[in-house]
This record gives structure tokens, sequence and C-alpha cells, in this order.
């Protein structure tokens, strides 16, 4: 099994305005997957397409090799996820909450959750409603990971949480990662966070996958480049142009960000006459920001 | 030895890694049979993804720096004098070249370096 997520050619529409479009998805086994996009780009709606809690008006959806829906049980015995919003009872202690969920899972494992529930510095007789925010999301957390999972699909996990609780958090999944060589899809929006993380990254926008590479190659492929002297129409260039503008205030002088770059690129600059001032790396951030700027070129202020 | 490892630069992690492990021992600061980190440790320690950590030892492990014995750990090998005097020159070399680039970004030259140098280290570097 080379991928632990397979979505091909997957339709799916909410009301009118919002709809998911031939979207294809590949999650390789034993990654830690960053999928990202600006809120209601469509990210809890592919997952929640992934976790069969809805179905696809077209296309095929296959989880830790399982079709989907056929064998939507067997998925998600091996699943730990943790929503955007929780899924834990208020009326519930954080003792009998663990004992709830445990009886969902064959492979629950007692005794790490009791460890869990030390390091994170839970009160088991605490009831839920009484739960801080941050306690609330190392519970959740403490829920996906004692069932052990293959597969663990963390939706925004430390979305509001402080820097301290994120810590603590992303620490216990990085340790069972290193223990079992499970698979992580993670959605967020906390861009730094992820670039630390994550091997592969997917980003959405409006429905749409818009990249999906490995980490490291999507950081050093995309580039703000500065150019002196290049013609009006580019002859076909070996990369991606995403947006060419004038640099303020230095004459002839654009800005290019571009896409699919690698160095002995420079060349094409030569081919065409013009000059490079200088090729500046951009971190996840900015070739996040970039990429959609990028692909929203007629609404710009659209959010 | 691992605190100034920054996931925004381009530098791949796993790479910035074994630099520093590559350099600690030409340093000295790390000798034969020291025990590196284990993989949980230390992606424990940065919040990094344990497989980068993994590499990272795989690469130093190919390069005849350390030694993963298993279920034992990650081990400093004895390091000839010859590569590790290649190594602080590889990371010197690498230290200038990001130098001449920021140095040319800003319109700075040579020369200017240079000047700066000397006043920093109070060491004359021509004659």
């Amino acid at each position: 099994m080379d991928n632990a997520i397979e979505l091909a050619g997957v339709e799916w529409q909410a009301g009118k305005s919002f709809s998911l479009n031939q979207l294809d998805l590949n999650v390789p086994t034993g990654s830690i997957y960053g999928f990202l996009g600006p809120n209601g780009s469509g990210k809890t709606s592919t997952i929640r397409l992934l976790l069969g809690m809805t179905k696809p008006l077209a296309g095929r959806i296959r989880v830790l090799g399982m079709e989907l829906p056929g064998r939507l049980p067997n998925v998600l015995r091996r699943v730990g996820y943790v929503p955007e919003r929780p899924h834990v009872y208020p009326a519930l202690t954080v003792a009998e909450q663990l004992r709830c969920h445990a009886s969902f899972f064959p492979s629950w494992d007692r005794r790490w959750a009791d460890d869990l529930t030390e390091r994170l510095g839970l009160d088991t007789d605490r009831k839920i409603a009484r739960l801080s925010k941050g306690e609330t999301g190392k519970l959740l957390m403490l829920l996906a990971l004692a069932q052990r999972p293959a597969l663990l699909v963390l939706d925004e996990p430390t979305d509001g949480l402080d820097p301290v609780v994120r810590r603590d958090v992303l620490g216990a999944v990085l340790d069972y990662v290193a223990e079992t060589n499970a698979t992580v899809f993670i959605s967020s929006h906390l861009v730094h966070e992820l670039e630390r993380i994550c091997d592969w990254v997917g980003v959405m926008d409006h429905g749409r996958l818009l990249a999906e590479l490995p980490m490291q190659q999507f950081k050093n492929g995309i580039k703000r480049i500065q150019v002196h002297g290049a013609p009006e129409v580019p002859l076909e260039p070996p990369f991606t142009i995403l947006t060419r503008e004038p640099t303020n205030g230095l004459g002839a002088r654009e800005t290019w960000i571009v896409r699919g770059w690698e160095s002995p690129m420079r060349a094409y600059f030569d081919d065409v006459g013009a000059e490079v001032h200088d090729v500046i790396d951009l971190d996840l951030e900015e070739s996040f920001v970039e990429l959609l700027r990028s692909a929203r070129p007629s609404d710009p202020q659209e959010g | 030895m691992f605190h100034d490892v920054d996931p925004r630069s381009p530098t791949p992690l796993y790479e910035q890694i074994a630099a520093r492990v590559r350099m600690a021992i030409a340093a000295g600061d790390l000798s034969s049979g020291d025990a590196l980190p284990s993989t949980r440790q230390l992606a424990q320690q940065l919040r990094i993804n344990p497989a980068t950590v993994v590499q990272a030892y795989r690469d130093l492990a190919s390069d005849g720096f350390v030694q993963t014995r298993h279920g034992q750990g990650t081990f400093v090998l004895d390091v000839p004098g010859l590569v590790r005097d290649e190594e602080r020159r590889a990371r010197a070399t690498h230290l200038v070249r990001k130098l001449l680039q920021d140095a040319a970004r800003l319109g700075l030259v040579v020369q200017d370096l240079t000047e700066a140098l000397e006043a920093e280290t109070g060491v004359k570097t021509r004659g």
C-alpha cells in the first residue's frame, strides 16, 4: 500500500455555493502530510469525505488500501480523528469519556492512555464541561492516539490553543510517529507549525487542489526573482510564472514569482536577454500566500 | 548543537542536522564513541518529523561519520583528521558564500567586508 489516502476524481456539492471539483489526493504511507488552505477552501469537507461522514457525487476514495463506503467500518477502526470541533460529551468526566471511547476500539492501549493522561496533565475526575480549551485539545488528541491508529486525521488540531499546549499535543503525535511509522494527515492554517513537521504538502483553494508535492520541493520550487530587462511577452520559460510586477522605484526592474524553479534555469534569462539580479528563497508561508494569490487573479479581494 | 536549526531555511532540515553533527565532530565537540540523541529524542526536542532525523543519521552513516547499531543507537566513528579539516573548510566556504550573497543584496563589496572583518577580529588579513 503506497498511499494511506487516495482520492480520485472526487466531486462533492454543498448547497449552491460550494463544491469540490475533480479532487485527486494522494497521501503517501508513513508521511506527515500538511493539508493547507484558507478557511472555507474545502479542507474539512475533504476530511469528512474520507471518513465517510458524507458521500461524494462521483469519484473514488480509498483509505488504508480499503475502498469507501464498502469497508468504512474497517477503515474507522484504524483511523484516529481529531475533529475541528470537539465531539466529546460535556456531562462525562475525563475518565468516563476515555472508557466510552475505548469501547469502540479493540486496539485501545489502556496503559498508554494512562501514560498520556499523566504526561498531558489531565485530571480524570474532572467533567469535560469544566475543561479549558487547552485541556479539551489534549483530551481529543489523547483519544485519537490511544486507539493506536495506522492513520491520524487531524483537523486544525491546535487551532486556538496556546503555544505550550500546542507543543505538548504535537509532541505526543511526533512520539507516536517515531514509534509506529503511522501516517499523519493534518489540516491547518498555522503554516509555521506544518513547516517543521510535514514532509508532504497539499494546498487547497476554492475546492480545488492547487499543489501536492514533497515539502522540500514545494518550498524550494517557488522563488522571488529580481529581473532586469525581460521581454514583455516571455518566451516559453521552463518554470511557471505565478506573478510578474514592476519592482517599486527601481526602473525597468521586475519582480517575478515563479514555480517549479531549479537553479540551472537562470540560463533562460540569458537567452531572452534579461539579467537576473537576485533569486530569493521563500519560506512555506510566503510560498503558500503567493500560490493562492496567483490562483485568484480576477479578484484579489475575495476571501 | 542543534539550537539554530531553522525550519524556514531553504536548506532541508536533514541537511542542517547532518551538517551540525559533522561540524561538532570536526571541532572535536563530539568524539569517537559518543552517542547521538535518539531519533525520538531529537524529533521531540526540535519538534520535527522523526523521519527527518532518520534521514540525517542515514546520510551521516553513509559518509562514514557515525554508525547506527540496531536497537542501541547512533554513535560517532573515529573520523580521520584529514576529513575533519575538509569539513571545517567546507563549512567556512559555505558561510562565506552566504555572506557574499547577503552583501551583494546590500550593495557591499569585498573591501567593505574585509575591513569589517579586520575591525571585528583585530587581525589584519592582508600585509
